[in-house]
């Protein structure tokens, strides 16, 4: 199974096998996966456990994109393309959360749809 | 130079893949070879084409609608018909001509002014166009049809596009229109960010592009980051029209608000992909016809960049009547306010260019200038857009559809006017009549004005927008009146500019190579250009590089000479095949949409279970487009080589464009 | 100065024929990915938007959702952009065999994935009474995630098509820029995954 490697290349790094790199970095992953199922039944703080969650989730996020993605190894423009979807992306979800959120922008409950009998009786 | 290194990207040509099934057209005039182009310059010619054509179209609708609005309570359309026209008017203008036009000089000229041969992705190129036309087609269809055209404005803003206000298929229709354009858009984008980046000649560094390929690669980021957000917002209308779905019904807890939001997240960014290529194409015009270069090049460049980036934070100004809370409406005044920054930089830097030059008025100049000029009046609108407590005035008024107007028209429309004028020699070698180019500028500016300044007094008096009659005591007669007055003018104006263009394409004036003594590279070539642009590529020494050639004839002709050895002993000039899969692809596409959009879901009385008309054709276009993609990969890119002889024509090519033989 | 398959040694990193030495396909699936991420960033945001404020009545998203279920599928996700790290590894050494193998497992896993979610999908709306239609939050998840799905789906028919082709004898070294090209979309999916695993399940357990 083994086919004859091409790492006589000239004039650039050496392509080391990354297989065995590879395979750590998916034990890595798994690793996170289990930790951030085991985070949502600790009983700390909500926010303590959202920060957690987000900042595993980055990491995992991050691993895959600068090792599995090669983005380490590349030229920085790659990285610097989608680094601007990415931001873009983050910060329109970020503005549209904090719109949403906003105390104006709740929707009417229904309570104040069909107002309590006591205000319909004043006339 | 390297430039034409046998690439280990490419497939290599002493094993050709065998293209399945279908044959390798090869065809260079008639019909076949227009389905099958490849070539950006085609390309760039049927975008132009098509924008135009589109361009009688939006005209029509808005002389309809001006008609309409010339006296109050006028009956020439009714309410559902003005609904018609001002949606469509609006959809069409926006995506079916100022974006084509655009997509044209992109195409064409871009290319030319990077020293490339081609797109980085021809192919994927040839399926934006067909894929645009597609999309333009559906769109357009509903005339044809008794469920009539969209009619719900060119926003769409839930809930009235929801089945329950719009039960007819127009908004099925507008809606995939719409999604078929923005995948062919981002398509095209992403085809020009690559080629920018990666197909530039030797020498030509980031800082000595032309402000045009800036502009372009400004747009193209835009197109990729702002369509998504359409995109989503269309599949979430799409779906609650066809499934059910509840993104926007109110009485299962779904906000209609969102759709706006969706929609102008998309529809700001969509703006200033309407005006940065028209801000290209000045940048280019004023210093060719100031005899100066362009004043403050890096900080234009760097105010596009500005403007793109910020416009992505100001589409809640589009909605400051919404009732979004202080903070957010706030915010986002302050950020509307910002983008005038770098915009107004941009026009100092052009007044820059033309102060101290050597001014020759030619036609292409007086558009630019009148551009300048009209786009600040729009400009200065909408800053006053920009403070919240003025736009709860302004907001649905008349005085919003002078501003826009004012951009696109003064803006975005004069710019594209110049450059047609300014380009037309290169493109078809003749050169437009210098009489006739003035006679149609001054009818369009004065119609123009005519038409939208008293929009501006309209608004501030009260007008509400996108309503199809008004009453006679409301004090608005006299502004509709000259208002349709001028559009007469304006499209007196337009059909003197057209009759010129389609005169000069059939038996203008031939003129000889670069007759406006230009800067950029595009002027470089014979006109038109040849079929694989360079002889040699060139090596770029400075920015504004045909003028330094110009001044560097020698060092040039051996740069050249040089090159053209490099590339024979490399085998020749590498020409991309010609493909019917880009095509077929959206023939596909066609189908698929007419399925989604057009046929009705099956009637239960008649199909039984899942099976029907509407499943079917929808799976039917899947298909084919599949089946054309898996061939469009397996066709292989290995291209041909071809050689050339002294005199710039093609080794072997026989009189009448065909080949003599295959490769080489 | 000029690579050519001489010595048998191609540069998969490196196009000399472009400006900047990045591939053209790789430049391209980049910038796609870039503008992928805002088609996922709206489409998340519809749905934790409707998260803020659910409607009275409403299912609580916990009482549905079988983290255990989800856990299992991502982890399955993230050993098949493994494997699919290991096809392009494989193909870029011009190891044939090793490059089937590693499509054929992420294949496989893709599709262990996505029947993951046709079972959890059949379980919200026929044991959960959760569907696309009966409520907003069968609306926004199940059109996200089904999403998701489709690109994952299209992935699979994609990684397929090259497996098939691997085996017509065209394939070779010099096409590792297109499995390398598949690989950044695979891994793409799987990332989207990775934020929405966090955004949609686990946020909802706090």
């Amino acid at each position: 199974m083994s086919a004859p490697t091409n790492d006589t290349q000239a004039g650039h790094a050496v392509e080391q096998s990354k297989f065995g790199l590879y395979i750590e970095i998916a034990m890595l992953l798994a690793v996170i996966t289990g930790l951030e199922l085991v985070t949502v039944y600790l009983p700390f703080m909500k926010w303590l456990l959202v920060t957690v969650l987000v900042v595993l989730s980055t990491v995992k996020f991050m691993f895959v994109i600068f090792y599995f993605m090669h983005l380490r190894w590349d030229k920085a423009f790659c990285t610097i393309l989608f680094f601007i979807g990415l931001v873009l992306a983050g910060g329109t979800m970020w503005a549209l959360l904090k719109l949403f959120g906003a105390e104006a922008s709740k929707p009417l409950s229904s309570a104040m749809m069909d107002p309590p009998a006591a205000v319909l009786s004043v006339s | 130079m390297e430039a034409l290194a046998k690439s280990d990207f490419l497939a290599k040509e002493e094993h050709p893949t065998k293209p399945f099934v279908l044959w390798r057209p090869t065809a260079k005039t008639g019909l076949m070879s227009w389905l099958t182009t490849v070539d950006h310059k085609r390309i760039g010619f049927l975008y132009g084409a098509s924008g135009l054509f589109f361009f009688i179209f939006g005209g029509i609708e808005a002389l309809l609608i001006r008609i309409q609005l010339a006296v109050p309570n006028n009956t020439f359309l009714t309410s559902a018909q003005y609904n018609e026209m001002f949606t469509m008017h609006g959809t069409t203008m926006i995506f079916l001509v100022v974006m084509p036009i655009g997509a044209a000089f992109f195409n064409f000229i871009m290319p030319l002014q990077i020293g490339a041969r081609d797109v980085a992705f021809p192919r994927l190129n040839a399926f934006s166009f067909w894929t645009f036309a597609v999309g333009a087609i559906i769109l357009n269809v509903g005339w044809f049809m008794k469920d009539g055209a969209p009619d719900a404005g060119w926003f769409g803003y839930a809930p009235l596009t929801t089945r329950t206000f719009s039960p007819t298929h127009a908004i099925d229709m507008w809606v995939m229109g719409l999604q078929l354009l923005g995948v062919a858009s981002i398509a095209a984008a992403l085809n020009f960010i690559v080629t920018i980046i990666n197909l530039r000649a030797p020498g030509m560094t980031m800082m000595r592009l032309p402000v045009f390929t800036w502009m372009t690669l400004f747009t193209s980021f835009l197109i990729i980051l702002s369509f998504p957000a359409i995109t989503i917002a269309l599949v979430e209308i799409m779906m609650d029209r066809l499934f059910g779905t509840n993104f926007f019904e109110v009485s299962s807890g779904g906000l209609p608000i969102l759709w706006q939001h969706l929609f102008w997240i998309f529809g700001h960014p969509e703006v200033y992909i309407l005006i940065l290529p028209a801000m290209g194409i000045i940048s280019e015009i004023l210093p060719t016809f100031s005899r100066k270069p362009l004043f403050g090049y890096p900080v234009v460049v760097f105010s596009g960049a500005s403007i793109g980036f910020l416009g992505f934070g100001v589409w809640s100004h589009h909605m400051f009547t919404t009732g979004m809370g202080t903070a957010a409406t706030a915010a986002f005044a302050l950020m509307t306010m910002a983008i005038a920054v770098p915009t107004g930089v941009k026009i100092f830097n052009w007044i820059g260019t033309l102060w101290g030059g050597h001014l020759t008025m030619r036609t292409p100049m007086m558009f630019a200038i009148g551009f300048l000029w009209m786009f600040m009046i729009g400009g200065l609108s909408g800053i006053m857009h920009a403070a919240a407590p003025a736009d709860a005035q302004q907001h649905g008024s008349y005085f919003v559809v002078a501003h826009f107007h004012y951009v696109l028209i003064g803006g975005s429309l004069f710019a594209l006017f110049a450059g047609i004028h300014y380009w037309f020699p290169l493109m078809f070698g003749r050169r437009v009549s210098e009489f006739w180019g003035k006679v149609s500028f001054w009818v369009i500016f004065v119609g123009f004005n005519v038409t939208f300044f008293p929009m501006h007094f309209l608004g501030l008096e009260g007008m509400p927008r996108r309503t199809f009659t008004y009453d006679k005591n409301m004090g608005w007669e006299t502004g509709n009146l000259w208002a349709t007055v001028g559009a007469c003018v304006l499209g007196i104006g337009v059909a003197i500019y057209f009759a010129t263009m389609i005169y000069t394409y059939y038996k203008g004036e031939r003129t000889h190579k670069d007759p406006w003594d230009a800067r950029t590279l595009e002027w470089s070539l014979p006109n038109p250009p040849p079929e694989y642009n360079f002889q040699a590529i060139p090596t770029i020494h400075a920015r504004d590089s045909w003028w330094y050639q110009k001044r560097h004839m020698a060092e040039v002709a051996k740069e050249t000479a040089d090159q053209i050895k490099a590339d024979e002993a490399h085998g020749g000039i590498h020409m991309p095949f010609q493909s019917i899969y880009p095509f077929l692809a959206s023939v596909g596409i066609l189908v698929g949409a007419i399925g989604v959009s057009i046929i009705d879901p099956a009637n239960p009385n008649v199909y039984h279970g899942f099976w029907g008309p509407k499943i079917a054709i929808t799976i039917l276009g899947g298909l084919i487009m599949f089946v054309s993609v898996v061939l469009w990969s397996l066709e292989g890119n290995e291209g041909y080589h071809i050689h050339l002889n002294e005199d710039g024509s093609v080794k072997g090519e026989d009189a009448h464009g065909g080949y003599a033989s295959h490769g080489h | 100065m000029s690579s050519t398959a001489a010595a048998g040694a191609i540069d998969h990193h490196h196009d000399p024929t472009t400006t900047t030495g990045i591939p053209n396909k790789k430049l391209l699936m980049w910038a796609f990915l870039a503008s992928d991420c805002m088609f996922f960033g709206c489409l998340i945001s519809t749905h934790l938007i409707y998260r803020l404020h659910p409607p009275p009545g409403t299912l609580p998203a916990k009482q549905v959702f079988s983290i255990e279920l989800t856990s299992f599928s991502t982890f399955i996700l993230l050993m098949s952009s493994l494997m699919m790290a290991l096809a392009v590894n494989a193909i870029q050494k011009g190891n044939l065999k090793s490059l089937r193998w590693s499509l054929l497992t992420t294949i496989f896993f893709g599709c262990i994935f996505l029947g993951c979610q046709v079972y959890e999908f059949r379980n919200f709306v026929f044991e959960k009474h959760l569907t696309i239609t009966n409520s907003i939050l069968g609306t926004t998840f199940f059109t996200l995630t089904g999403t998701h799905g489709l690109h994952v789906l299209i992935g699979v028919i994609w990684l397929t098509g090259m497996l098939i082709y691997s085996f017509t004898g065209r394939l070779g070294e010099k096409d590792a820029i297109d499995v390398e090209m598949m690989g950044l979309y695979w891994h793409f999916v799987d990332i989207v995954w990775i934020v929405i695993f966090t955004a949609v399940y686990l946020l909802e357990y706090l």
